[in-house]
């Protein structure tokens, strides 16, 4: 699914996102709140950030800014290239469709429709006919394991079932980037162990930056490099690339 | 390939299952609408067949061109008297073929208790003016006999033979006609030399139905009249229908406001359940707006999901408003209402109207949804 | 539990707009259509009730002037004048015809009373003379407030009349008024008079009055003004009763339909809130209360803003123009109170359902969707 809108194509950057010194702050004078300050990262193609901190210190606004969800007040973020900050409000959602995937805490599926349509929808808000939509949305669920829950509701699936349908339709449009909002909290160990490496693979095979944003300390096993946010800046970084066991990363999500 | 718009088939299953996962809730919503509709489609039928009711002594007498009063407007709704030598006069005229005279007032009869507002024709029963179609008995052979409605004698268990008294005196029952009632009042049939003597006008004429001669324009008599009697002259036609546009005038805006009640509470019905229905799916709708939906797309499923609501319901509607009218005419018959495709065509459209002013609520919600809510916590 | 339920009501802002507006419209179905005849029924029975005549003769069984027609020989007024107790005898002569001036015709009550009569004259008369001389009209009602006035002529059956006054005292949606010399009513050689107005002797109590100039008088009915004022009035109620009775039916349904499906959605929102309740040991009984609570409030609020709209309309119509009266009664407003409270009562039924049906572990699921 390629953009077939805007301008000339993204080049092929070394560097999918690029945050420079991104600041977010609230309110005025005496009560101004800088939630997010100074901000720097650089997330490569397949490359795997974990991002964690403790409430309130700035996670979700970096992470509003990171799904162009908020402006920052100042710096700048780029995403293929292209420098989101810049971009009119009118043409965000877009790029949202098709070049971010978004995977969140909750699943947030459509309780109304199935799997299989849950999958397809995006592909076609993007602008696909049904027929086609569905066709990618099946193989994609397939290749994650689900081609016997297609029509199923998501009310008639596990947990770890409909965070792969998430996974499925955050892929669908063929993003370069994915975000994801603790992709692990609402399942039990086992799914989510499953649903990380499902990531890893998905970043390594596919090529494609996944930022994820959690508290859960075993995703530092597949991440490559955590980040840990403290009062709106980080504070330390560690490089780390650490493969979780091998025989899980052969086997199926 | 690519279309250029957002929607299609996904969306429409998202309105439309998004609406019927609560049966419960779209059962009634749909009631509301049906009953809103019913409504309007009874109003306006019942104005319809008063319309028909109005207008019926005129749609069944004889005579195309009416003697009146001059500066007369009306047949029924204002009183006319002429001098009784125009008949003489009218029937001199060329062109014309017959003149019939009639003698016609208001009354009220005092039936059980209950008062009725009956509309008194004096004719001769040779010459015509009188029922034209009888269910029972007969037509008035003396002058202490009367032709009453059917409807209204069987509301009042009045019978052939039976006794009425008008205006202080004793009258029997000869015979009952029918096409002869509205809700608002009924005709009541005396020769005319009876209805002379009980309003104390000796030989006094309020109409004359002219027939003209074959071959002769209803027009052409008309404007003769005008110029060679001292005489009104209109077009039976006209007058019925100035009648009609009397009683429109004044039953007009009683009707629209119950009309436009009945509207409302249709709009309010469908913005409630799709009110409910949207902020049910807040997270939802905050989610695709996350991910890239435009909010153009989601207000597409709210209409679609208004105007499903409001198919569903205007169906029942109009059927309700049938039962309804049949139910009513059969249980008071001189309620009378009357359909055509286009008061049916106009009512549905309403429906669709209202269902369009209904999606402004939840539009209102949609639009301030923050996509960013859905990473809060 | 009632302050639950409150809080829980008007938590939503635009649900409760949505619902006690609903009620509104439907319990305004009722109150509107009573008060379009009431209003009607009041003008009506006006020119009566501000006439000083106390006793009203008429041929022998009409109580009443709307549609009515009543023909009384011109020697009957000497008759009436001479009975015992009666001070003033004016004859009336009554037609509901059209007015007719340059562009339009109205219908009126056209009145014609001698030059010196005492009774039934017309009252407040705003503008220009009171009495009425030869071939002069005053003028009342829709046609005066269409702008037509002293100086101009109108015609009435048949003949011109010149405006020489204008009052505003009985104009009513559909009737004006035009009082006319008596002697304009002479055609054709009839001398007949329509009514004769009675006052009564002081001391003289109307109602033995009226029975004397039936014992005397033959061939005419004497009827108190306050009965023929409330003859007048029967005309149009029983004409009404009916529709008035369909409309009530169907305002009723309507009504029930709305409250209904508002009272279901307010409940399936709170599920949750309910299932935390019951969680907690609430027992449903009290939570039942706390619906019906919430029915009975919607309600109130319902009718109170169906009323208050009724007024409003009222007031404002007749400022636009628009030929409709409005008039509100007590009698209504407790009929339409006596449905809004049956409506309560069966509305309240289904959430009290879907409540005992709620598992209270729903607590304990997680949110997920």
């Amino acid at each position: 699914m390629t953009d077939h809108r805007g301008a000339a194509p993204p080049e092929s950057p070394s560097t999918t996102l690029e945050v420079t010194r991104v600041t977010k702050r609230f309110g005025e004078g005496a009560t101004e709140v800088v939630a997010v300050r100074d901000v720097s990262l650089r997330v490569a193609p397949g490359e795997i950030v974990l991002i964690m901190g403790p409430s309130g210190s700035g996670k979700t606004t970096l992470l509003l800014m990171l799904g162009a969800l908020l402006r920052p007040s100042s710096g700048q973020i780029r995403l293929d290239g292209a420098i989101l900050s810049a971009l009119p409000e009118s043409r965000l959602p877009d790029i949202r469709l098709r070049r971010f995937g978004f995977i969140f805490q909750d699943f947030n599926l459509l309780s109304a429709l199935t799997a299989l349509e849950n999958v397809a929808i995006v592909a076609e808000l993007a602008g696909a006919s049904g027929k086609i939509a569905r066709a990618r949305a099946t193989e994609l669920l397939t290749q994650l394991g689900l081609s016997q829950r297609l029509h199923f509701l998501p009310e008639k699936l596990s947990g770890g079932e409909k965070q792969r349908v998430a996974i499925a339709r955050a892929l669908m449009n063929d993003p370069t980037f994915i975000l994801a909002d603790e992709p692990t909290a609402n399942l039990d160990s086992k799914t989510g162990r499953d649903i990380m490496r499902l990531l890893r693979s998905i970043a390594k095979e596919q090529g494609r930056s996944i930022v994820i944003v959690s508290h859960d300390q075993r995703i530092k096993d597949i991440a490559d490099r955590v980040l840990w946010l403290e009062d709106g800046t980080f504070a330390q970084a560690t490089e780390m690339a650490v493969d979780p066991s091998e025989e899980a990363a052969r086997s199926p999500a | 390939m690519a279309t250029a718009g957002q929607d299609g088939i996904e969306a429409m299953t998202l309105a439309i299952r998004n609406l019927v996962q609560d049966r419960t809730r779209l059962l009634l919503s749909v009631a509301g609408v049906a009953l809103a509709t019913m409504l309007v489609l009874l109003l306006n039928g019942f104005v319809t067949g008063f319309n028909q009711q109005l207008s019926t002594y005129a749609d069944h007498t004889p005579g195309s061109v009416v003697a009146l009063q001059k500066g007369g407007r009306n047949l029924l709704v204002s009183t006319s008297l002429i001098p009784p030598t125009s008949r003489e006069q009218v029937r001199a005229v060329d062109g014309v073929d017959e003149a019939i005279p009639v003698l016609l007032r208001t009354t009220i009869l005092e039936l059980q208790g209950q008062r009725r507002a009956i509309y008194l024709v004096g004719y001769d029963r040779a010459l015509g003016g009188g029922p034209w179609k009888l269910t029972a008995g007969r037509e008035p052979a003396a002058d202490d006999e009367v032709v009453l409605d059917r409807v209204l004698a069987s509301r009042h268990d009045l019978v052939v033979g039976g006794t009425v008294r008008i205006l202080g005196r004793s009258f029997t029952v000869s015979g009952l006609s029918d096409q002869t009632t509205s809700w608002m009042l009924s005709f009541a049939f005396l020769r005319k030399g009876a209805a002379e003597s009980l309003f104390l006008t000796p030989g006094a004429t309020s109409l004359l139905l002219v027939k003209p001669s074959p071959g002769v324009a209803p027009e052409t008599v008309r404007d003769r009249l005008r110029e060679r009697t001292g005489l009104g002259a209109e077009l039976k036609a006209t007058l019925a229908e100035n009648d009609r546009q009397f009683f429109l005038r004044y039953f007009s805006p009683p009707i629209q406001l119950m009309a436009a009640i009945a509207s409302l509470v249709g709009a309010l019905v469908v913005g409630l359940v799709l009110y409910t229905a949207t902020i049910e799916r807040q997270r939802e709708y905050g989610m695709l707006k996350a991910i890239g939906a435009r909010g153009r797309t989601l207000y597409r499923v709210t209409l679609l999901q208004a105007l499903a609501v409001t198919a569903l319901g205007v169906l029942p509607g109009v059927g309700l408003a049938f039962a309804a009218s049949g139910l009513i005419e059969a249980l008071r018959p001189q309620f009378s209402n009357a359909y055509d495709a286009r008061s049916v065509a106009t009512a549905i459209a309403a429906s669709f109207v209202m269902a369009l002013v209904a999606t402004l609520l939840p539009t209102r919600v949609i639009a301030r949804l923050a996509p960013a809510d859905v990473f809060r916590r | 539990m009632l302050r639950f339920g409150l809080r829980n009501l008007f938590q939503s802002r635009t649900r409760l707009l949505i619902s006690v507006g609903g009620v509104a419209l439907a319990l305004m179905l009722v109150l509107s259509l009573d008060a379009i005849f009431l209003g009607m029924e009041r003008q009506l029975s006006a020119y009566i009730e501000g006439s000083s005549a106390d006793v009203f003769v008429a041929q022998s069984g009409v109580r009443n002037m709307h549609m009515a027609s009543s023909s009384l020989p011109r020697a009957i007024v000497d008759r009436v004048a001479r009975v015992d107790g009666v001070a003033d005898a004016t004859p009336l002569a009554y037609v509901s015809t059209a007015v007719l001036t340059k562009n339009e015709q109205y219908l009126a009550y056209v009145i014609g009373l001698p030059p010196d009569a005492s009774l039934g004259r017309p009252e407040r008369v705003t503008n220009g003379a009171h009495m009425v001389g030869q071939g002069d009209v005053v003028i009342d009602g829709p046609v005066a407030r269409a702008g037509v006035g002293v100086g101009d002529d109108v015609t009435i059956l048949g003949r011109t009349f010149r405006v020489v006054g204008v009052s505003d005292a009985y104009g009513s949606v559909f009737n004006s008024f035009a009082f006319v010399p008596l002697d304009a009513f002479r055609t054709y050689g009839s001398d007949a008079v329509s009514y004769v107005l009675v006052r009564a002797q002081p001391g003289v109590a109307p109602s033995a009055l009226a029975e004397r100039i039936e014992a005397e008088v033959s061939d005419v009915t004497a009827t108190v003004r306050a009965d023929f004022a409330k003859q007048e009035i029967k005309v149009i109620n029983d004409m009404a009763t009916e529709v008035v009775a369909i409309m009530n039916l169907i305002g009723f349904v309507i009504g029930l339909a709305v409250m209904a499906l508002t009272m279901y959605t307010a409940t399936i929102a709170r599920r949750a809130e309910y299932g935390v309740l019951k969680a907690l040991g609430v027992r449903t009984a009290r939570l039942y209360r706390a619906v019906i609570v919430q029915a009975v409030v919607t309600v109130a609020l319902g009718l109170a803003a169906g009323v208050a709209f009724t007024l409003l309309v009222a007031a404002i119509v007749p400022r636009t123009g628009v030929q409709l009266s409005l008039a509100l009664d007590a009698g209504s407003v407790a009929k339409t109170a006596a449905f809004a409270l049956a409506i309560t009562a069966l509305a309240a039924v289904l959430p009290i359902l879907g409540i005992a049906r709620i598992d209270p572990a729903i607590v304990f699921r997680r949110r997920i969707a």
